[in-house]
């Protein structure tokens, strides 16, 4: 895929984003950054942090953390981008700080490339994940099992039954001149008051 | 399918979409053969996937443009101005259904709402009157819900609370449509079966779509040459100043050249006007049917903006259709809200994949994954309304970046006007309201997606100095350049455009046939 699709999008949805969306050509992406086991548990910790899930397993974080190596070593450019933020975080001490503690440090950390980067690819990556699917109650492809006709499209019990059809009065409603509409309105707000 | 030679002089249509799917089939149905020329491939419903990144990456106009303005999709979406498809049926491959009309004010917004400062608002030179008959064709194509004695589709989880809450405030007008999806058989298409995939194609073909309907039946009647990855670059010109061909770009990057009696644009609100500043020449240095200088001017992309309420209980919203919940009260003009115009609420659901992305765009936290984590338990809703127009807000041609074929991208420029912040800010409270009625525990202001609705770049006007087409969407410069679609519209009303776009096209397809037939082109 070429760099014009995975660039497109920049800023707060970072261009990573489309990197994990289309495959970048694997030749060219040799890890190097982050490859030591200390790095990726600190990216893993900074996942953690920025989207965390109480109740979801290391699974779907440690693909997600792969995921954000990967990306990052698609470029020279970026592989340096990733070393160095890597490199920040553990001269910081960010693996010994507790949840609070992180996220207030990641707070201050600014929009940096490399915050956006994490962050971006983390987002996508994340909730893309088929394990998270199931964790969050997402059942996913449904029109090889006939819809939800008959699985549950209308199973929401706590509230009535309500009408589907439109109000008779809608099509009055709606040719009212606007002036008569909001005449009868004041009529209707000073009666009330 | 039927072959035009290339040096025929052919009726060419440019897009397939609402407006260019629906042309070729008005004109070929009149025993008018066309060229439709198509910048992306044929998807089909098998090709089509429940699956929202990969049916983004499939199907989405994804070509380089640039954004600039105070708008907050330039800051969330620089790359991506827009969330538009590059296929044979355009949009409506992606639409989700909602079908209102415009009403009657809604074309005489001058008229009604007066001036309002900053905008250029412009009384339509059609009125509800002339379009009510092309209104009922075009819902009877679209097989809209709630209309021509058509079912109505049942209540879905996530309209159950839409509906409950707006009982609960105080709202009337209610229902789960108009909606472009069948809820029974109707038209060759079957009954929907509620797999809640929309914005990815309808594998079960029960959503309206020019690739389902207008397409197959135009190809049906052998007069149509659909050509797919067909990228229109420019319209010729002969010395008299009539369109006499296009340029396109072929699926192999060659350039091709079909000779042409008759173009019509039908490219969306950023391609068309694109396409009419890059056909620039000597006789027409500013680009084609452009003397007003009102060419890419005018960019509405309505009011928007989502809210999603996570509640105590399971919701589901994921299930059913998509949008399948409408609410029209707030869409009458009353000044007293604070701003002019209106605006419709709708049931909206999305995947876990583009909640991530779209729910808060660089969005993240405790606060954001409490959201995400409730993901079973939310409901959400789409506001859309209607924008003011404003000159500055258009699109131009860059002068730096290009494209895949050397071209100057279009950039979109957009600055909110204030009566749109305000519509925003009282349509977020009143759908928090509605939502907290029925004991939302969170809700969340969702910001502007890429514009979906993406109109007025060559607006409709009676007089030439006002606008680019005449009343049935010929350019005022040149008699055998039309244009058919989005951006034709003067000014946007609170409507989701698709209804208005086919309607429009139905119009200018039966005026285009009649002349051609009378020999006046």
């Amino acid at each position: 895929m070429s760099i014009s699709r995975r660039s497109f999008l920049v800023g707060a949805f970072a261009t990573t984003v489309y990197a994990s969306l289309w495959s970048i050509d694997k030749s060219q992406a040799k890890i190097s950054a982050g490859s030591k086991k200390e790095d990726k548990e600190i990216l893993m910790k900074m996942v953690r942090t920025l989207y965390p899930h109480d109740r979801f397993p290391s699974g779907p974080y440690d693909r997600t953390t792969e995921d954000v190596i990967k990306k990052g070593n698609s470029s020279p450019d970026n592989a340096v981008m990733l070393q160095e933020g890597i490199d920040k975080l553990k001269a910081d001490g960010f693996d010994k700080l507790n949840f609070e503690k992180s996220t207030e440090y990641l707070e201050n950390m600014g929009r940096t490339k490399f915050f956006e980067h994490v962050r971006g690819t983390s987002t996508v990556t994340l909730y893309n994940d088929k394990e998270v699917w199931e964790l969050l109650g997402y059942e996913g492809y449904s029109s090889d099992k006939g819809g939800y006709i008959n699985r549950g499209f209308n199973d929401l019990d706590w509230l009535p039954e309500p009408r589907i059809e439109e109000h008779p009065d809608l099509a009055a409603f709606l040719s009212e001149s606007p002036k008569r509409y909001a005449e009868i309105k004041n009529m209707i707000a000073k009666e009330l008051n | 399918m039927k072959k035009i030679d290339q040096k025929e002089s052919a009726v060419v249509v440019i897009g397939s979409g609402a407006g260019g799917g629906t042309m070729v089939y008005e004109l070929t149905k009149a025993g008018i053969p066309c060229v439709c020329l198509e910048a992306g491939p044929f998807l089909k419903p098998e090709d089509y996937t429940n699956d929202e990144w990969g049916a983004f990456g499939q199907m989405a106009w994804l070509d380089k443009r640039t954004t600039s303005g105070n708008w907050r999709v330039a800051k969330d979406f620089p790359g991506l101005p827009t969330w538009l498809v590059k296929a044979v049926g355009g949009t409506t491959t992606h639409w989700a259904g909602a079908t209102p009309r415009f009403l009657e004010y809604e074309f005489k917004t001058k008229s009604t709402y007066g001036d309002i400062k900053g905008a250029s608002l412009m009384d339509w030179p059609i009125s509800l009157k002339d379009m009510e008959p092309y209104y009922t064709k075009a819902e009877n194509a679209i097989g809209s819900t709630h209309r021509g004695g058509r079912a109505a589709l049942p209540a879905n989880n996530n309209y159950k609370v839409f509906a409950n809450g707006a009982k609960n405030v105080g709202y009337k007008f209610y229902a789960t449509g108009p909606y472009g999806t069948n809820a029974e058989p109707y038209d060759g298409r079957p009954g929907s079966i509620q797999d809640g995939f929309n914005f990815q194609g309808d594998k079960n073909g029960s959503k309206w779509s020019t690739a389902k309907r207008e397409i197959p039946r135009a190809l049906d009647t052998g007069l149509l040459d659909l050509r797919t990855h067909a990228h229109v670059i420019k319209i010729t010109h002969d010395k008299e100043g009539n369109a006499d061909g296009v340029l396109y770009m072929d699926k192999d990057n060659n350039l091709q050249k079909q000779a042409a009696k008759v173009v019509i644009v039908s490219g969306n609100s950023i391609e068309s006007p694109r396409l009419l500043m890059l056909s620039e020449s000597s006789m027409y240095p500013d680009g084609l049917a452009n003397s007003s200088g009102q060419v890419g001017r005018n960019y509405m992309r309505h009011m928007t903006g989502s809210m999603y309420a996570r509640f105590e209980k399971p919701v589901n919203f994921y299930r059913g259709e998509t949008m399948a919940g409408f609410c029209a009260d707030e869409v009458k003009h009353n000044p007293n809200r604070g701003f002019a115009g209106g605006y419709y609420m709708e049931t909206l659901a999305l995947g876990p994949a583009f909640m991530g992305a779209f729910l808060e765009p660089g969005g993240w936290g405790r606060e954001f994954t409490n959201m995400m984590d409730g993901y079973q338990n939310l409901a959400g809703m789409w506001l859309v309304g209607e924008d003011m127009p404003q000159s500055n807000n258009r699109i131009t041609l860059s002068k730096t970046e290009k494209d895949q074929y050397g071209l100057p991208v279009p950039n979109v420029h957009f600055d909110d006007h204030p009566n749109d912040v305000a519509m925003r800010e009282y349509a977020y409270e009143k759908a928090e309201a509605l939502y907290k009625s029925v004991g939302a525990v969170q809700t969340w202001r969702t910001p502007p997606y890429p514009s979906t609705h993406n109109l007025g770049t060559n607006r409709m006007s009676a007089k030439a100095k006002d606008g680019v087409v005449d009343k049935w969407g010929r350019s005022h410069d040149i008699k055998n350049l039309f244009v058919a679609d989005g951006s034709v519209m003067t000014t946007g009303a609170a409507a989701n455009p698709t209804l208005t776009i086919t309607a429009l096209a139905i119009r200018t397809g039966e005026y285009l046939a009649s002349e051609l037939k009378k020999n006046n082109i």
